[in-house]
């Protein structure tokens, strides 16, 4: 499953490794060439934004653009063409609504199976979790005939659908190890007092998940963000498809306009989720240590 | 209809998959609201293979939509034969004996013996063609097979790229092949879809000899363009074929129509052949159920009234061959007037003429060739179309 | 009862008044309450989980031993009439070649260069500005990767342009166009994508080598290289098997950047596995034959997890 370990603590893995030698020049040299050959296509793409589409079919790639207004206009074009207000907004839902949902769901499966004593509960853990376990490919033409008969195929609800189920087994598997983790006489107490269950849940468990589920909620959000394959299959309408979708079909598209256009179009899709990461990177940094346990 | 009824209208959709055109179909939706008192939603699948999948399998669970877009040819037949569609027979005398519709026109949606579209559009696959690089290397119009190539020569002499042709969005590499192929025999050509002519013949070999001939002239741009429009308004080539819904592209990417460019009507190798040009008419068809709809019927019949294709051709530069209504630029007036005054034959695009199956497997064969257009890949590009060919023909 | 008679009277008393079947009968009903109050809670994830993943997968299976004709849906049934037509399929084997080269890049090189790098940037001066460089792509949704690269492949690209100002005369060379171009190139964005993880997760693994055995080694005297093979490269195996399975698995079902950057390819549909199961389904309608391809993929992927479990497990006890 794709549900990659988005990020990694930089600071941590630093303090970690004792040994710091003294920069060796060569060494240094080289790790300058290998990180501006990893940075050219970035530099590309920033300056080509910059550029008009006359600009940009007669310069150099990776020339200077000669000033910085044309990118108002290429973010007009592609706004306006590739129905981005739309794909933004339907991302946002699809990616809050969707991971939020299926956090929430997976944080109440995961109380019931590590805080709940029956018998048999590695089935159901199985169960849940066995939703990660097969690739894409194997769910599309099933749901792709099956969202028709029940005519939520190209729908907002649909697509939701999809997403949270997608996105349940793999917090499951996260929260439950965090909950089996926690000690017991909380919510042991809480029970004598007569408290009933889904308290219990509510008032004990979830306030001392919160990490654990802001990091699962993450790294749900940004892979809804970025998936273009059940988009492609399931949403295609203007109305309804992704940020990712409007993308891929505008590049695709028989629109005129050139790669510069295109290139802003893709800053603009790229834009939420790298903030996101920038922005919460310690919480993406726990969604990577809670998921290696 | 009055007012009371327009309050509580049904939303009436069109389903398409020409995303590219939505605004302006949405236009003319609009302006069926303001005329009939029901608007006419448009809506939009943003790739033909995911709306070909919607529709058949709307149609294997019963549910189709009123009105949608379509494609002629085998896809079409393979449509009708399902018993999803209404016949429109009425719906045309009408049109005919009104004076707007040409019976040639009706005859292009016919299946068996019904009818079962009425046209989205009905495009001519013309030359569109660059006055200005035509004047610098003093070229004229060309009238023969002799005269293409001797414009191709002077174009080439001056500069300039005689033809523009690319691979972009994967669907392209057919047009070159089927002007051929029409220009040389249009009767092996129509053999070519009911599988009696295979595609390693020898009158398929000798268009790919041409065309390999061709690119080893230099006659042919950069196959590898993702910007035909603009790279054409940019001057890359000076020869553009391609279906007449692309002028008002090519407007939009800035060039003038009839100022900037040109059109003619590709002459035949063959002098003896009749004039003939590559039709394409997409069309726009009604579930049985929806005959029982009014207000369906009623869309529909906005939609091809003078008023309504005045509208379409507006909005998107579209002509649906009303021959009341305006045309949408001089250039499709030019072309219509040239059909009418030489008796032009219509023949069908290669695209709706060719299996459905096995489309996509042959064009991407074509692409092939485009982008090593040598005879050796020619003839690797025969051997595997004629084996899908083969098949197919083999199978049904 | 027998065994009550040597016990005193009280226990006796005491022990015929409770009754072993009532204990085990509460013990049943909590054990059944309990699960009620489980399952409510697990119920919105079986609900969801089972409708639209499961069931899924189950109806696929079934659907690749039919046949679909258009337009009418299900027809009948085939027996396995899908899967030999796969055998025989010109365009199936394009594709299987093509994904077992994604399969073998995808575990050789991320691994190798992110390895190397890991190792390489240990203690450079700027150490983590380096290693968030290689990091950034990895941000980027493989769409918008795609589309930048389709552009940087471009015939008048960033590469091109490159390779003619070392080569001196002009490079003009259609990288995502030519079938012998078109897999390397989107496999080097691809590991220009993924390396930065991949280095991550192998430094993760690195620092959580206890020092002591690395002392231990270094006291009896063995070489940095010894070390490396005899102490860190064992240690480092189970990090390693994460990583090459995970590299597997997405070189496998590797759809996202193909469709994207393939977009110009004759030969897309022959790119991967996942794209041919794609354009069967969904451009051609051959819905039970996609479905059949979604099974081959479906196998590939479960025995790829299956063996990760069972090396898994070898590894631990191996360190243990």
């Amino acid at each position: 499953m794709t549900v990659a370990i988005q990020d990694l603590d930089f600071e941590a893995l630093a303090a970690k490794q004792q040994v710091v030698q003294k920069g060796v020049p060569v060494k240094f040299i080289f790790a300058i060439f290998i990180s501006a050959i990893w940075l050219v296509p970035f530099y590309y793409l920033i300056i080509s934004v910059f550029k008009t589409t006359e600009e940009y079919s007669v310069n150099h790639p990776l020339s200077l653009p000669s000033g910085i207004t044309p990118v108002f206009g290429n973010a007009v074009v592609a706004w306006q063409q590739a129905k981005m207000g739309a794909g933004l907004l339907n991302s946002m839902l699809y990616g809050v609504v969707g991971a939020g949902l299926a956090v929430f769901f997976a944080a109440l499966a995961s109380y019931g199976l590590s805080r709940i004593d029956f018998r048999r509960k590695n089935f159901w853990f199985m169960l849940i979790f066995a939703g990660t376990v097969f690739p894409f490919q194997m769910y599309l033409i099933p749901l792709f005939f099956g969202y028709q008969k029940l005519g939520i195929l190209n729908s907002q609800l649909g697509m939701l659908l999809i997403y949270t189920a997608i996105c349940i087994p793999f917090p499951v598997l996260v929260l439950r190890n965090y909950m089996n983790g926690l000690s017991r006489e909380m919510d042991e107490a809480a029970r004598m007092d007569g408290a009933k269950e889904f308290s219990v849940f509510w008032h004990i468990i979830l306030p001392n998940c919160r990490g654990p589920m802001t990091a699962t909620f993450l790294l749900q959000f940004t892979w809804i963000w970025n998936d273009l394959l059940f988009s492609t299959v399931l949403g295609n309408r203007t109305e309804v498809r992704s940020i990712m979708n409007a993308l891929q079909v505008f590049q695709g598209s028989y629109s005129s306009t050139g790669p510069n256009v295109v290139l802003t179009a893709t800053i603009i899709a790229s834009v939420p989720s790298v903030l996101l990461f920038f922005l919460l990177r310690r919480h993406f940094m726990e969604g990577m240590r809670v998921s290696s346990i | 209809m009055t007012g009371a009824t327009s309050a509580l209208a049904a939303e009436i959709q069109l389903f398409h998959d020409k995303g590219f055109w939505s605004e302006p179909l949405q236009t003319v939706g609009d302006a069926a609201g303001v005329a009939t008192g029901n608007p006419i939603t448009q809506v939009a699948y943003s790739t033909p293979e995911q709306y070909k999948a919607f529709i058949q399998s709307a149609i294997a669970g019963g549910d189709v939509p009123d009105m949608f877009t379509w494609w002629t040819g085998s896809v079409f037949s393979e449509l009708v034969e399902t018993g999803a569609l209404a016949e429109l027979d009425g719906l045309w005398d009408d049109l005919i004996a009104s004076g707007d519709f040409s019976e040639g026109t009706r005859d292009f949606y016919k299946v068996g013996d019904h009818i079962y579209g009425v046209p989205l559009h009905l495009s001519r696959w013309v030359a569109l063609y660059n006055k200005e690089q035509f004047a610098e290397a003093g070229v004229e119009e060309p009238e023969s097979w002799n005269d293409l190539i001797a414009a191709a020569d002077k174009l080439k002499a001056a500069g300039f790229t005689p033809f523009h042709a690319t691979v972009q969005d994967g669907w392209r590499g057919f047009i070159w092949f089927q002007e051929f192929m029409i220009r040389t025999d249009p009767e092996a050509y129509r053999g070519l879809h009911d599988g009696s002519v295979a595609y390693d013949s020898d009158a398929v070999r000798n268009a790919f000899e041409i065309w390999s001939d061709w690119y080893a002239k230099g006659y042919f741009s950069d196959p590898r363009s993702n910007e035909e429009v603009a790279d054409f308004a940019r001057g890359k080539g000076s020869i553009y074929l391609i279906g007449d819904w692309a002028i008002g592209l090519i407007e939009a990417a800035g060039m003038t129509a009839g100022e900037d460019f040109g059109v003619f009507i590709m002459p035949n190798q063959d002098p003896s052949l009749p004039a003939s040009v590559i039709v394409e008419g997409g069309p726009i068809v009604l579930s049985k159920g929806a005959l029982d709809k009014p207000e369906v019927v009623e869309a529909l019949k906005y939609f091809v009234s003078v008023d309504g294709a005045n509208v379409w051709a507006e909005a998107s530069g579209n002509s649906i061959g009303n021959s009341n209504a305006e045309p949408p630029n001089v250039l499709v007036a030019e072309v219509n007037q040239q059909v009418s005054a030489d008796a032009t034959l219509a023949i069908d695009r290669w695209w709706e003429a060719v299996p459905g199956d096995i489309q996509g497997e042959v064009v991407a064969e074509l692409n092939r060739f485009m982008l090593d257009p040598t005879m050796e890949t020619a003839d690797e590009v025969m051997a595997n179309i004629q084996e899908l060919n083969a098949e197919y023909w083999a199978d049904n | 009862m027998m065994a009550a008679t040597h016990l005193s009277a009280d226990n006796n008393e005491l022990l015929e008044r409770i009754s072993w079947s009532q204990i085990e009968a509460n013990e049943r009903r909590l054990q059944r309450r309990n699960f009620w109050v489980a399952f409510a809670f697990m119920s919105p994830a079986i609900l969801l989980v089972t409708t639209f993943l499961l069931t899924p997968v189950v109806y696929n299976i079934f659907l690749s031993f039919t046949r679909w004709k258009k337009f009418k849906g299900l027809d009948e049934f085939a027996g396995t009439a899908n899967y030999v037509k796969l055998v025989t399929n010109r365009l199936f084997a394009d594709a299987l070649y093509n994904t077992s080269l994604w399969v073998g890049a995808s575990i050789i090189f991320p691994l190798v260069i992110g390895f190397g790098l890991a190792v390489f940037l240990r203690g450079v001066a700027l150490e983590r500005t380096f290693k968030s460089i290689i990091f950034l792509p990895r941000i980027f949704a493989p769409t918008a990767v795609g589309v930048i690269w389709f552009y940087v492949y471009a015939p008048d690209g960033v590469v091109n342009r490159f390779l003619s100002f070392f080569a001196g005369g002009e490079v003009d060379i259609g990288w995502l166009y030519q079938s012998d171009t078109v897999t390397p190139a989107i496999i080097a964005t691809f590991v220009w994508q993924t390396v930065g993880l991949v280095m991550v997760l192998i430094l993760l693994g690195l620092s959580a080598i206890p020092k002591d055995p690395l002392e231990a080694a270094r006291i009896d005297g063995a070489s940095s290289g010894q070390v490396f093979v005899r102490i860190i490269l064992p240690l480092l195996l189970p990090t390693l098997l994460v990583v090459t399975i995970l590299s597997v698995l997405a070189g496998f079902t590797v759809f996202d950047l193909l469709w994207i950057m393939g977009a110009a390819n004759p030969e897309l549909r022959t790119l991967s596995l996942a794209v041919f199961m794609y354009f069967e389904a969904f451009q051609k309608g051959s819905w039970a034959f996609g479905s059949s391809i979604a099974v081959v993929i479906g196998a590939v992927v479960l025995s790829v997890t299956w063996l990760q479990a069972l090396l898994q497990h070898r590894v631990d006890k191996m360190i243990r």
